[in-house]
């Protein structure tokens, strides 16, 4: 019997028709069409995304990097260069050679100019010397024949080698800019002539925690030049014609386009074989080290038998780009607790110089001392003080590029090493200054997260207005709390042109607070950082490097951590004329020596020489027997120096332009010519006596510009973007709009595409809707049937 | 359906690109309407007028490249001035100025399409504020690296006009500019065209 079977339509066999393998192909081919367009069409989106994303902001590249004209008043001009390319008419090359003997360095630093143009050249050389150096030699070598350089009043100095060079004698002018920046300029160098200037000076070795140091700059980080140009001014005008810097003088900073030499990065310079030092170093020390070392440098040292090592660059030369750094640390049972060092300048002494200059020899005569004496060690544990530090940070455009972060990294440690009871805040200065919290808070956690959060954005651009910065770290700290130890750690490049004027306001606004500075970067300005210390009342480190950061703030909190040593006293044995420098002995953080340098005249060096001072409440006292030493040259030079450094401060309080400050204007200068030194009223000039350069050639003046620091980012005007983009952005919604209506065309074979489209659009709607929207055919709910029903 | 979506999307992106070149493109012709007017006052006035009250930028000289019509050059070479005219670069001197040069910039293709086409010797005409002409008779042109080279201002009398190169490449920002030097010739009579 037949049985129903409950199935669906049979189809017959033979009716049913197998999908052959042409369907399979197309199929699958069609399929892949269509991932291939999948994969086209996400990567056109990509690159639409990407050219509408640039086209639309044609102008936002223009000006990345800040250009020291916008960051201030200071103009970018350029002198010469012809086209605009900046190539270096005349090249430089150093050669230094250091000498130590006991604390006392003598430098002879070479610098050769050789023009390598076909015409003849004067050439300019802005450039750093250490903060203290103490210059006493000029000289001009041309192959064999050496002409020196006679110490001359500024002025004079400069008249002479005008006239020099006008009636086209070989000539070359060393002045004083700064204390730690110098102008040289040679005159006359014959095309594919070398000349050698020899600048010799004299500086105290550095010592700090056992360890000694030697800092020669290479190059340096360009000032910022606050204040406003005064473009009506006559005199204005002519320097725009006539200056080698590319700051304009301003009210602030009077003489800014003396100290504003030209910069360009050392890769450029290098290229043509230009800006490189070669440095050699004989350490004279006597005393057996456990570590010599250069940060910066790869140096190698062989010793030479007797304490005496002799140190130099590995591979000869480096780029002038970055400061040299010597440190060397004598074993520690060789270390003295004191050292002096003697030098006898006899009455009929003959001057370095040489010449017949007569006057000022008067002035020279006497015994002259160097003195370096450690406090002793702290008794055991010491109980920490409760502190309110302020932070200042500077985040100017010079410190662009590695210097922020060593100086945010120095930041974010010095704030691990608050403790509760503290207090601290942190100021941010460029342009403008900013604050972080508007007083000094707690040192809590979540004052300290917030500080933190805030130093790790900070960026650097702009210019560097430090004068508001320090006056407000100054007045963060209300009177009233005496239990607080209050520091202000000032973390900067000093790279600023009226230091003078912030020394002044330092001196003025201090109070009861201490200054220390953390100087940052591969050419930081020395003189401001040491000098904003001492009148501040505070100690200074240096951090050249990523890598130093941690190194050196450790000694920077071992200093504002412990206690220092404080009413320091010096007593000289009777019937000695004393004259002692510094005149006010500073009290020593910790690491920190007492050091003096001293000019004795009368009867023979006798006696005892005895120091007392204090140190966490107990008193000291040393003494140290006077004995004429060991001779030793240079030691007047070094006392002349801090001599005139002592008188500059005192003129720096009472005004230069006063009667008082006339009258130290003229000890400073009957001293430097006594002494043969270079300071801000007497410069070096060295004329020979035969004109070389023919009436009818002329001469060119190319200033010789400065590398870039290492690490640092040039900061120039830099063109801009001039182009809009349009023909790709026409060329891309071409493509588009082609590809869409391509694509669009395609599909519907009879129908018109409107009609096509309509009828997609409707399917997509009623598909969506149908997800949506209750279906009443399909209703199951009792709500919706209800809702069905309702209807 | 996927196919639809891609349709719209490519209409849509299509739209967007010619809507944004169209813009920048109306920027800079249409506007001149505008700022050609502003340039009319301040000649009467020799007062810097904004051409529209929330522009941030003024024209400041008048640029003639011998044949067209002149180009109205405006402050700053910001982008947003750059979209409406050649730019007298920030710190370079004014048309005239006999301390430093003036330096122009502008888009390449835009208003400094010409160019290229200037030779040698092509003389170059400026208008100050004041409507005092100034003769500039170029004398090279070149190009330069801008991620190596600085802008070429100077101190001396010289007008430089900056544009980017190649004049027909594609795509915006690349580092190459089209640098034209032009001497200092004097000044031109008062009112000429």
């Amino acid at each position: 019997m037949d049985r129903t079977i409950f199935s669906g339509q049979r189809i017959p066999r033979e009716l049913v028709v197998l999908p052959t393998e042409e369907y399979y192909r197309r199929r699958y081919r069609s399929d892949r069409r269509g991932r291939w367009l999948l994969l086209l069409v996400t990567a056109l989106a990509v690159v639409v995304g990407a050219a509408g994303s640039r086209a639309n902001v044609p102008g936002d590249t223009v000006t990345r990097e800040v250009s020291l004209a916008q960051a201030g008043s200071g103009d970018l001009l350029f002198r010469t260069g012809g086209q605009g390319s900046y190539q270096p008419a005349v090249h430089l090359n150093s050669r230094a050679v250091l000498r130590v003997r006991g604390l006392l360095a003598e430098v002879e630093l070479e610098q050769a100019f050789e023009n390598t143009t076909g015409s003849w050249q004067e050439a300019v050389y802005v450039f750093p010397l250490p903060a203290q150096a103490a210059v006493n030699r000029l000289e001009i070598r041309l192959g064999e024949r050496r002409i020196v350089g006679k110490i001359r009043e500024r002025q004079q100095a400069r008249r002479i080698y005008r006239e020099a060079r006008a009636a086209g004698k070989r000539a070359a002018l060393l002045e004083q800019q700064r204390p730690n920046l110098f102008t040289s300029q040679v005159a006359n160098i014959a095309p594919g002539e070398k000349v050698h200037v020899t600048v010799r000076f004299l500086m105290p070795v550095g010592f700090d925690s056992g360890s000694f140091s030697l800092r020669l700059p290479t190059t340096l980080t360009p000032r910022y030049i606050p204040g406003r140009v005064d473009a009506a001014d006559e005199t204005v005008q002519a320097l725009r014609l006539d200056g080698n810097g590319w700051a304009l003088p301003t009210d602030q900073v009077p003489d800014a386009h003396k100290i504003s030499p030209f910069m360009q990065p050392a890769a450029e310079l290098t290229a043509s074989g230009s800006h490189r030092i070669a440095i050699e170093v004989d350490l004279e020390g006597g005393l057996p080290l456990a570590d010599i070392h250069s940060p910066y440098h790869d140096i190698d040292f062989k010793q030479a038998g007797g304490g005496t090592y002799a140190v130099s660059l590995r591979g000869g030369d480096a780029v002038m780009d970055r400061d040299f750094v010597l440190r060397w640390r004598p074993r520690q049972s060789a270390l003295p607790q004191a050292a002096l060092f003697t030098g006898v300048v006899a009455d009929d002494a003959v001057t370095s110089g040489g010449d017949s200059r007569d006057e000022g020899h008067a002035g020279r005569a006497g015994t002259y001392l160097q003195l370096l004496l450690l406090p002793p060690d702290l008794p055991g544990k010491i109980r920490r003080l409760p502190r309110e530090v302020i932070y200042v940070i500077d985040t100017s455009g010079s410190m662009g590029g590695s210097s922020i972060r060593q100086a945010r990294d120095s930041l974010l440690l010095a704030l691990s090493r608050l403790q509760p009871g503290d207090r601290f805040n942190i100021i941010e200065f460029n342009s403008v200054t900013r604050p972080v919290f508007p007083r000094p808070v707690d040192a809590t956690t979540e004052n300290l997260r917030l500080a933190r959060v805030q130093v790790e954005a900070l960026q650097a651009r702009g210019g560097t207005e430090m004068a508001p910065a320090l006056r407000k770290a100054f007045e963060q700290q209300l009177p009233g709390d005496e239990t607080l130890v209050r520091q202000v750690v000032f973390i900067t490049d000093g790279a600023v042109g009226n230091e003078a004027a912030l020394f002044e306001l330092v001196r003025q606004s201090l109070g009861d607070t201490r200054l220390f500075t953390v100087g940052i970067g591969s050419a930081p300005n020395r003189h401001f950082m040491r000098k904003a210390a001492q009148i501040g009342r505070g100690a200074s480190i240096t951090i050249g490097d990523i890598g130093e950061v941690s190194a050196r703030m450790q000694s920077l909190f071992a200093k504002l951590e412990h206690p220092l040593v404080t009413d320091l006293q010096v007593t000289w044995p009777k019937g000695l004329h004393v004259d002692a420098y510094p005149k006010k002995i500073p009290d020593l953080y910790r690491g920190e020596p007492l050091r003096l340098v001293a000019r004795v005249r009368g009867p023979e060096l006798h006696g005892k020489l005895m120091v007392s001072g204090r140190l966490a409440g107990r008193q000291f006292r040393r003494e140290l027997a006077l004995t004429p030493g060991r001779e030793e040259g240079g030691l007047g030079s070094l006392w002349a120096r801090s001599r005139i450094e002592a008188l500059r401060d005192r003129q720096r309080t009472v005004g230069e332009g006063s009667a008082a400050g006339e009258k130290l204007r003229d000890n400073i200068l009957q001293l430097a010519l006594a002494f043969q030194l270079v300071s801000p009223y007497t410069s070096f000039v060295a004329v020979e006596q035969a004109p070389v350069r023919p009436k009818v050639a002329g001469l060119a003046n190319s200033p010789v510009p400065n590398a870039v620091a290492r690490g640092q980012v040039l900061q120039r005007q830099s063109y801009p973007a001039t182009a809009t983009g349009i023909h790709a952005q026409l060329l891309v919604a071409l493509g588009l709009l082609g590809l869409g209506a391509g694509l669009g065309w395609e599909r519907p074979p009879r129908r018109s595409s409107w009609r096509a489209l309509r009828a997609s659009v409707g399917r997509r709607l009623r598909h969506w809707l149908r997800r949506w929207l209750p279906d009443p055919r399909r209703a199951r709910l009792t709500l919706e049937q209800q809702l069905v029903r309702a209807r | 359906m996927l196919r639809f979506l891609l349709v719209m999307s490519f209409l849509l992106a299509g739209a967007w690109q010619l809507g944004g070149a169209a813009w920048l493109l109306a920027k800079a012709h249409l506007a001149h309407y505008l700022i050609d007017d502003a340039w009319e006052q301040q000649l009467r006035s020799g007062e810097p007028v904004r051409p529209w009250p929330w522009a941030d930028t003024w024209p400041v000289a008048r640029l003639s490249l011998g044949g067209g019509r002149p180009l109205l050059v405006m402050s700053g070479s910001s982008g947003q001035a750059l979209a409406f005219g050649p730019g007298l670069v920030e710190n370079s001197g004014a048309p005239g100025a006999r301390d430093r040069n003036t330096v122009i910039a502008a888009h390449r293709d835009t208003h400094f399409n010409g160019l290229r086409d200037l030779r040698a010797g092509q003389v170059v005409r400026l208008q100050d504020i004041r409507g005092r002409w100034y003769r500039y008779r170029v004398s090279s042109s070149r190009v330069v690296d801008s991620r190596r080279e600085q802008m070429p201002i100077q101190a001396g009398p010289g007008l430089v006009l900056v544009t980017c190169y190649p004049f027909d490449a594609l795509s915006a920002g690349g580092p190459l500019r089209f640098v034209v030097h032009a001497e200092y010739l004097g000044a031109g009579r008062s009112q000429e065209a």
